[in-house]
């Protein structure tokens, strides 16, 4: 925020972004519509390993679109140190890319050599908290960046906690530098499994640390037994009360965000797409007035 | 408190079909076996059932469709 000459307060909303997944399926919508798309997020694990063809077309493609980097493999929330090789072939593509950002998830991804295959929620207790910050210095001091951290979506209390999720990310926020990536429908997912009240969660995290927002879809399923539990699936449109958590958290957020859309297959039509975001923007141009509105009185 | 081994078991849990259903047969036993500590074993024992078949299931699948 600027202290403008009248003394108020001038949030710089105006640029607020807002930017869709990078997936093949979405490449020619996105490219002819980037007029309606600010940015992209692209999955760097997807490029860990790419020849110099393909790196060099991300490159070019960066210097189409401004890139985020998102990164799923690393894994820091965990009491075992990350290794070295993994964190470093990421630094070199952060630093072949230079994208504007990069972000990573606080969660757990393998243990004793055992590879989940996607984002588990850690046991939520000090032990993981402090581990969790020594794997985020680490990758800080490697990679000469800190990256955006994402708070996930889970189906299952983590064995072993000790500490509510919202306590866990207020722990671990307090002692590092790291910007925070809201994923507001993960945010939703957990509120409804684990019935808790998703604005009173947003309120207590630091609204001076969130630079991007991602939004994305889910469903119910029902096991045997008729247990239900809501998915964060990213194969359906984003529900309106996630829209609302948007709004709640531009009113709060003094930065200009990065709202990101996330779509992983089921993928409609470009311009369904295009309307969602929007929505996002009718969201946080809602939210920004509530800011602006406080900040004047 | 966790442990290394803590997160190796659930991780284990979490991705082993064969494994998952001798945890559910006996968690106290197996969480023992694989030297937890008394603490972990209770943790174990008492996790939420229905939540750990959903967790398995949507892993498999997430490993298909990979991003998050």
């Amino acid at each position: 925020m600027a202290v403008e000459e009248d003394g108020a307060v001038a949030v710089e909303a105006n640029k607020d972004r807002f930017g869709l997944s990078w997936r093949p399926e979405l490449a020619a919508g996105v490219l002819l519509n980037r007029g309606r798309v600010d940015c992209i997020e692209v999955i760097s694990d997807d490029y860990l390993d790419a020849d110099a063809k393909r790196v060099r077309a991300l490159v070019a493609l960066s210097r189409e679109l401004p890139v985020l980097l998102h990164s799923i493999h690393l894994g820091p929330a965990t009491t075992s140190r990350v290794e070295d090789a993994p964190i470093e072939k990421l630094a070199r593509l952060v630093d072949r890319i230079r994208p504007e950002s990069w972000s990573e998830h606080v969660a757990f991804v393998r243990a004793g050599g055992i590879e989940v295959g996607h984002l588990a929620a850690p046991p939520r207790d000090a032990a993981t908290v402090d581990g969790t910050l020594a794997n985020l210095d680490r990758i800080r001091r490697l990679t000469g960046t800190a990256p955006e951290i994402e708070n996930i979506a889970t189906l299952i209390e983590p064995p072993g906690s000790t500490m509510t999720e919202q306590a866990w990310l207020t722990a671990i926020f307090a002692a590092c530098p790291n910007g925070w990536l809201f994923d507001l429908h993960n945010v939703y997912a957990n509120a409804i499994n684990f019935g808790f009240d998703a604005r009173e969660f947003l309120a207590s995290l630091p609204p001076d640390r969130v630079h991007t927002i991602h939004l994305a879809g889910g469903k119910w399923i029902e096991d045997r037994a008729e247990n239900r539990r809501y998915l964060d699936d990213h194969l359906h449109p984003v529900p309106g009360p996630v829209y609302d958590l948007l709004a709640f958290t531009a009113a709060r957020a003094p930065r200009p965000l990065t709202v990101i859309l996330e779509r992983d297959g089921d993928f409609p039509p470009t311009a369904d797409l295009l309307a969602e975001l929007d929505l996002a923007r009718a969201a946080v141009a809602r939210g920004r007035k509530v800011l602006h509105d406080h900040a004047a009185i | 408190m966790t442990t290394p081994p803590f997160e190796a078991f659930l991780a284990r849990l979490y991705t082993d079909a064969a494994f998952r259903e001798r945890v559910m047969a006996d968690p106290r036993g197996e969480a023992q076996r694989a030297g937890l500590s008394a603490e972990q074993s209770e943790a174990i024992a008492r996790l939420d059932r229905p939540g750990l078949g959903f967790t398995a299931r949507s892993l498999e699948k997430k490993k298909r469709l990979r991003p998050s």
